[in-house]
């Protein structure tokens, strides 16, 4: 069974949602490998990090919403530079791939911790169910605007940072050049630190969007791994509007894939997504170098 | 010296390998082979399944055994794994000898262990669900007392039915049991007047399922059959909520379980219907291992436990003889039946040697069994939450 052409606005406004959601952990993934150039496996444990962190802030202290979202990225964020101080950083010098297969390690070792910790079963957020707001023959979820608003603030403000501030710049000056940002007296080591707190930080927080609709479990951000990885990869690995148009692109077509495959194939997509890129366009729709 | 030594050695350990035999050979014990899960995913259920053995197996010791002997359990743990199992399985079979393994768990362990003992005539009792294991060619050495996918559609067919719906769509995630479901389902229903209006499969792991419950609801239904996991499943019901939806839900209880009942908010579970393989609680039977095992709901496992045992050492007794050839020859006697019904062990024991022809209903169920060895009928138990919480609505 498939959609039907007249489905076409609804499911676009729905890829739109998801991607969006997607577009949080998507430029976490991206700017680690910006700036330390090796794709980070470990954000996907890191989502659910931020997950279990805004549950505990949310149904333990009771924190509304936006709090408990802060508390996300923030944990996550400590968290990842913990973990990348202790297990990833003394592995650098020995390259790229010892560096990707012990955040794969490190993934397993966090979602396990977790586990330890929270046990399998699923938990979810202490927020009201709200019915769907129809308009125009579409509908949407009161949820799903508040999850789009927290994204689309947190990645302006990275933006923000990004382009107006004097780290912002120092930043982007390591991740284009790192050799030229040292001339410049820019500490890559101390660069690295902050870029792995706020990309952590938001994988985090994607983490905890993902479970505002969902229920959370220890597999919470590995689940959406690959749809993480197929955004940034479109987008260009590296490159953080890129990350955006990358998440975008992946929620929407996999959305869209409905009109001419079952939705058992939704998955698919994501593959799709990244074969077509790497196959026509390796450095992906923008291009690896734009910050 | 070494030389001596060594030798000694070796003698004192045939002597000790022999000894155990001798010591068998002189008590007389019937010994039956078990082999359930003790530790891994199944190690909640396999220690309750052997007790309920062990608790019959007592029973029957006390009343004097069967063909003169006492019972004795010999026990391997399968660890919920099929090479573990395997190796176990062998043991039971080529050290053991015992011509019965009651308790495999694991639809894979029993895929692995079945062409163990088919292949040495040992007789195999099983709580797997898979359709394909009864498929399996094991000439009859197999029985199960869990309902496959096929009898589990037809019930949650019939339960529909009775229900009054009318329109009923498929939700279902992808898996082995997914097609075979939606098309026993289909076939019971569409004779009865119920239209399955549309089927759709989901793909596992999305963080929303709008555009399918979309899809679903644009035919208009009036009962959703949700076929599917806790993860998904809870999504997929927040989903319908967030969509209006207003008809009935009905899903498998290992998809929706006590405790998403209390994580998940009350209104996206209120109304929802889950089904389970249940016990049959009224009969006797149970009746009989709720006090013989002290607990006040045995459940469709414990239930199943003491059926097999109680079946196998009935057969041994009607059979005379205690091999795993006798007993798949013998079983339909026991079970088949149409002789004065017993439902214990014990009870069965002495119609026998009575000289009656018996059938034995059980605690899980009546105990019919196929050619192939499936059960014809269980009983069923439908659930219904209400302000998040299971309510009874009936067992059938």
């Amino acid at each position: 069974m498939t959609a039907a052409l007249s489905d076409v606005p609804q499911l676009v406004l729905n890829g739109v949602m998801s991607g969006a959601i997607l577009t949080v952990p998507a430029i976490g993934l991206t700017a680690i490998y910006a700036v330390l150039r090796f794709p980070n496996f470990a954000v996907a444990s890191h989502a659910t990090v931020g997950a279990f962190a805004g549950y505990l802030a949310n149904v333990m202290l009771g924190w509304p919403l936006v709090p408990a979202a802060l508390a996300a990225f923030l944990v996550a964020g400590v968290i990842g530079v913990v973990s990348d101080w202790v297990v990833l950083r003394p592995l650098r010098p020995a390259g790229l791939i010892t560096v990707t297969i012990a955040s794969v390690a490190l993934m397993i070792a966090l979602e396990n911790l977790v586990r330890l910790g929270f046990g399998n079963a699923l938990r979810d957020y202490d927020l009201p169910i709200l019915r769907d707001w129809r308009f125009a023959g579409l509908r949407v979820g009161p949820q799903q605007l508040e999850d789009l608003a927290i994204a689309v603030v947190a990645v302006g403000v990275l933006f923000a940072v990004l382009h107006l501030t004097r780290v912002g710049k120092a930043m982007r000056a390591v991740a284009d050049n790192p050799t030229l940002a040292a001339i410049k007296g820019i500490d890559a080591a101390k660069i690295a630190l902050l870029v792995n707190f706020v990309a952590m930080g938001l994988a985090g927080l994607g983490g905890m969007l993902i479970g505002l609709d969902t229920s959370i479990d220890p597999l919470t951000g590995f689940r959406t791994l690959l749809a993480v990885f197929a955004a940034a990869v479109v987008g260009g690995l590296g490159s953080i509007p890129g990350a955006v148009m990358g998440a975008l692109t992946v929620g929407i077509a996999e959305e869209l894939s409905q009109l001419a495959l079952p939705p058992d194939y939704r998955t698919v997509v994501g593959f799709l997504a990244i074969l077509l890129v790497l196959t026509m366009r390796p450095r992906g729709l923008l291009g690896a170098r734009s910050y | 010296m070494t030389f001596t030594v060594s030798r000694r050695a070796a003698l004192l350990g045939a002597a000790a390998l022999a000894a155990p035999r001798l010591v068998r050979a002189q008590g007389a014990k019937l010994q039956l082979g078990v082999l359930t899960p003790l530790t891994g995913a199944g190690a909640f259920d396999g220690p309750r399944m052997l007790k309920a053995m062990q608790a019959v197996a007592a029973d029957v010791n006390a009343a004097g055994g069967v063909l003169g002997k006492q019972i004795e359990l010999v026990v391997e743990d399968d660890e919920t794994n099929p090479e573990a199992a395997v190796r176990a399985a062998h043991k039971l079979v080529d050290v053991d000898k015992v011509p019965v393994i009651m308790g495999t768990w694991a639809s894979a362990v029993t895929m692995a262990v079945a062409p163990v003992c088919w292949e040495s005539k040992t007789f195999l009792t099983t709580v797997s669900g898979a359709d394909t294991i009864t498929q399996l060619p094991h000439q009859g050495y197999l029985i199960r007392t869990q309902p496959n996918n096929f009898l589990q559609a037809t019930k949650h067919a019939e339960f529909i039915i009775r229900q009054g719906r009318k329109k009923v769509f498929i939700l279902s995630i992808q898996a082995p049991f997914t097609v075979p479901t939606q098309k026993r389902l289909t076939d019971v229903l569409t004779p009865n007047g119920v239209a399955v209006v549309g089927s759709l499969i989901y793909d596992k792991d999305k963080t929303s399922y709008r555009s399918e419950v979309d899809q679903a609801l644009k035919a208009s239904p009036d009962l959703l059959y949700l076929n599917g996991y806790a993860p998904d499943v809870g999504v997929v019901l927040r989903d319908l909520y967030r969509a209006d939806y207003t008809g009935a839900k009905l899903t498998q209880s290992y998809a929706l379980t006590e405790k998403a009942l209390q994580e998940l908010p009350k209104p996206v579970t209120e109304g929802v219907l889950t089904v389970q393989p249940s016990a049959d609680v009224n009969s006797p039977a149970y009746a009989a291992a709720v006090k013989r095992l002290g607990i006040a709901t045995p459940d469709s496992y414990e239930a199943q436990a003491t059926d097999w045992i109680s079946i196998v050492v009935l057969t041994i007794a009607r059979a005379g003889q205690a091999t795993g050839t006798a007993i798949r020859d013998t079983v339909r006697q026991i079970t088949n039946s149409d002789g004065e019904k017993v439902y214990t062990a014990v009870d069965g024991l002495a119609a026998i040697k009575a000289g009656k022809k018996i059938k034995y209903e059980g605690a899980s169920g009546p105990c019919v069994f196929t050619e192939i060895g499936d059960i014809t009928d269980c009983k069923f138990r439908f659930n219904q939450v209400a302000n998040g919480a299971f309510r009874l609505v009936e067992v059938m």
